[in-house]
């Protein structure tokens, strides 16, 4: 061989190492465009009868980017409660088939996830998206479409802006805001320093609570926000110190959150930080370690099952998930968004069960609103024709992040 | 507003511009040995915390061996991407080249993924303690080790620079690489550790931040635009006018928020839009005629 042949050779060897290297990125992940299917390996038990057509769901997650810690815990949700479903017979006989889709947590990824999965797979229904922002760009192909989407994000907007096609599993933000706003007015406290993270569910809260805060007695003294890539909160939290708040309000759900507590420890800041649902999971405290001893906030029951009334329909139904949960993945879910996606796949399994074969998507949606006392895990759902949310006051309650993990406030 | 609270934001700036600084001259090192802005800057960054994090909790070593370390391992892969994805098309326009480093911070991201799960993760203080109180600002501990870190950065690339055979050799191909080829230095080993010294202090400025922040795969990015922003307000030339573009960032986004948090970022890139308007050569740097 001779050298430029050597040359020529090892060139060849490197180029094929990098495509190697950028397809596997591609497969990986961020640019969105994995699919899986969650089918489960169970056959429907009457297979003895010829096998149904399958009912096809579609799920919209952000597994990767900003939300990932959100879309990940829904993904093993559905996962799991497909097989089991279908393991158990399915729906009247029909196996279950979801078929979930990454949209990176990217509002254009999302409606183009939505579109395949609408037009490519023919599903009777989405699932999603984990985020505000996506679970809205998502509303003008479902709206073409006529099928019923079931959102798993947290923003009062996805309900509010009423689209009879849209539910949404998720306590709504006006929900917390009130629960949160009238701990703070019990607690004494009249000035808010609030702190908001620029996204969708971020300027909902915002928006909310500055709309609210009068009705209970509390001044929002300085409105201050942080992006999601950001490092440092101190400036914001300066400023919101300089204007004489005795409590800081933060309405957050991205990973950066946990600087917001650092930060206050930094600066020697001795008035109490409350948080919201978007903060209820583990990787929150761990993060903010001994800062977020005392941070308070306002969630669903699944944290503390004892919460939901031992005995109680939900307390079974959290109890028993969570134990599947912790023997499928080997850890309990730290969090309430895998809570979310069981609530948000079941009120469609559910709607499906009470269809009969030829239903069309307008029935499907029909049925999902006929939703009533269905004791999920965010809580109890009673949709009605103008309440797509379907929860109240009574499904939250305060935790208090206490010895690194978050306990029942009082 | 008290002094106390312009103080307080001053040192946010300064804290933050630090880390900018750090970014700005892996830029700035990389731009000079190759013409290329290296994309995957960021992503040494969010290496450098997650390798400190997996030594301090998986190998249980003290924070003390698990920094140097995770720096000398990004170091190590900042030479590794050099050889394997750069060097195989070094003639090629620098426009291809700096495609294959958008590549590669997506390979880096994915790769930091699979190996470290998608959680923000955690890593204590250097030295933990309550912050120093200044006239009525605090600084916490974390910051003065982030100053102390661009200090010795900025003397140590300075010394390089001005008193080794190798900083020299690294200045000759910033004027020119062909010339100095011909002059017998060897520009594929100048490429290299340039690459490698960029690696590492993205590192450094990684692991320096994690302790504030916690690290996530996904961070590489977010941070590499305020470092790519600093560099070139600092106009890629020397080591101390990209700290300068760092700080300078730094101290203008904690100018804005007083006004409004919300357009911090806005008006901090808005002022790096007029900086290549009005001066494309950057701040600190004087015109230099075209080159041939």
């Amino acid at each position: 061989m001779t050298e430029t042949e050597r040359v020529r050779d090892m060139h060849k060897r490197m180029w094929v190492m990098l495509v190697l290297a950028l397809v596997l990125a591609l497969v990986s992940a961020p640019l969105g465009g994995c699919t899986a299917t969650s089918d489960g390996d169970g056959t429907p038990a009457d297979a003895g009868d010829e096998p149904k057509e399958p009912y096809v769901v579609g799920a919209v997650l952000s597994l990767t980017g900003a939300q990932s810690g959100l879309g990940g815990p829904e993904k093993n949700a559905i996962d799991m409660e497909v097989a089991r479903i279908n393991e158990e017979g399915g729906i009247n006989g029909h196996p279950l088939e979801v078929i979930i889709e990454d949209d990176a947590s990217d509002v254009d990824q999302a409606i183009a996830r939505t579109t395949k999965l609408i037009e490519q797979d023919g599903v009777v229904a989405i699932i999603g998206s984990t985020g505000t922002g996506q679970s809205m760009a998502m509303r003008d192909v479902i709206d073409a479409a006529g099928i019923p989407q079931v959102s798993l994000a947290g923003s009062l907007v996805i309900t509010k802006d009423f689209d009879p096609l849209v539910f949404q599993t998720p306590w709504s933000n006006a929900l917390v805001v009130d629960t949160t706003l009238e701990y703070l007015k019990a607690e004494g406290h009249t000035k808010v320093g609030l702190i908001t993270e620029d996204t969708g569910f971020g300027k909902d809260g915002q928006a909310l609570v500055n709309e609210t805060a009068a009705d209970y007695g509390l001044e929002v003294v300085s409105d201050q926000v942080f992006k999601p890539a950001d490092t440092d909160m101190t400036g914001q939290l300066t400023v919101i110190k300089g204007a004489g708040a005795d409590v800081v309000l933060m309405w957050s759900s991205v990973a950066a959150s946990s600087i917001v507590p650092k930060n206050m420890a930094q600066l020697g800041m001795d008035i109490p930080l409350v948080g919201s649902h978007g903060i209820a999971r583990q990787e929150f405290v761990d993060s903010a370690a001994d800062a977020a001893e005392g941070v308070v906030m306002f969630a669903g029951k699944i944290l503390a099952p004892e919460a939901y009334g031992v005995g109680s329909e939900s307390y079974e139904a959290a109890t028993a998930f969570i134990d599947r949960y912790t023997e499928t993945y080997g850890e309990a879910p730290t969090n309430t968004f895998a809570g979310h996606a069981y609530d948000g796949l079941y009120l469609v399994v559910e709607a499906l069960k009470r269809l009969d074969e030829g239903f069309t998507s307008a029935d499907l949606r029909d049925e999902i609103e006929k939703t009533s006392g269905f004791a999920g895990i965010g809580g109890v759902f009673t949709f009605s024709a103008t309440d797509h949310n379907g929860m109240t006051a009574d499904d939250l309650v305060g935790y208090v992040a206490s010895g690194g993990a978050w306990t029942l406030l009082e | 507003m008290e002094t106390s609270e312009l103080l307080q934001l001053a040192i946010a700036g300064l804290k933050n511009g630090s880390i900018y600084a750090l970014l700005a001259l892996g830029f700035t090192i990389v731009y000079a040995a190759t013409n290329v802005i290296n994309f995957a800057q960021g992503e040494f960054y969010m290496l450098g915390g997650m390798f400190a994090v997996y030594a301090f909790t998986q190998f249980e070593l003290p924070l003390l061996v698990s920094v140097p370390l995770a720096v000398l391992v990004v170091a190590g892969i900042g030479m590794l991407f050099e050889t394997l994805a750069i060097r195989p098309r070094k003639d090629a326009e620098p426009m291809a080249l700096i495609i294959i480093t958008v590549g590669g911070s997506l390979v880096f991201a994915s790769l930091a993924r699979h190996a470290f799960g998608s959680d923000a993760l955690p890593l204590p203080e250097f030295t933990a303690g309550p912050s120093f109180l200044f006239a009525g600002a605090a600084i916490e501990r974390q910051t003065v080790w982030i100053w102390g870190i661009v200090l010795v950065t900025v003397a140590g690339l300075t010394f390089l620079y001005s008193k080794t055979r190798l900083g020299r050799a690294m200045r000759a191909c910033m004027q020119n690489r062909e010339a100095a080829r011909l002059m017998g230095i060897d520009t594929a080993r100048v490429v290299m550790i340039s690459f490698g010294l960029a690696a590492a202090l993205g590192a450094v400025a990684g692991v320096a931040v994690t302790p504030l922040t916690s690290t996530r795969f996904d961070i590489g990015a977010g941070i590499a635009v305020k470092g790519f922003a600093a560099a070139i307000l600092g106009g890629l030339g020397s080591p101390l006018a990209a700290v300068a573009g760092g700080l300078l960032l730094g101290l203008i986004e904690q100018a804005v928020i007083p006004f409004s948090s919300a357009l911090k970022d806005v008006v901090a890139l808005g002022v790096l839009l007029a900086v290549l308007f009005l001066r494309p050569q950057g701040l600190f740097r004087r015109a230099r005629r075209e080159k041939m």
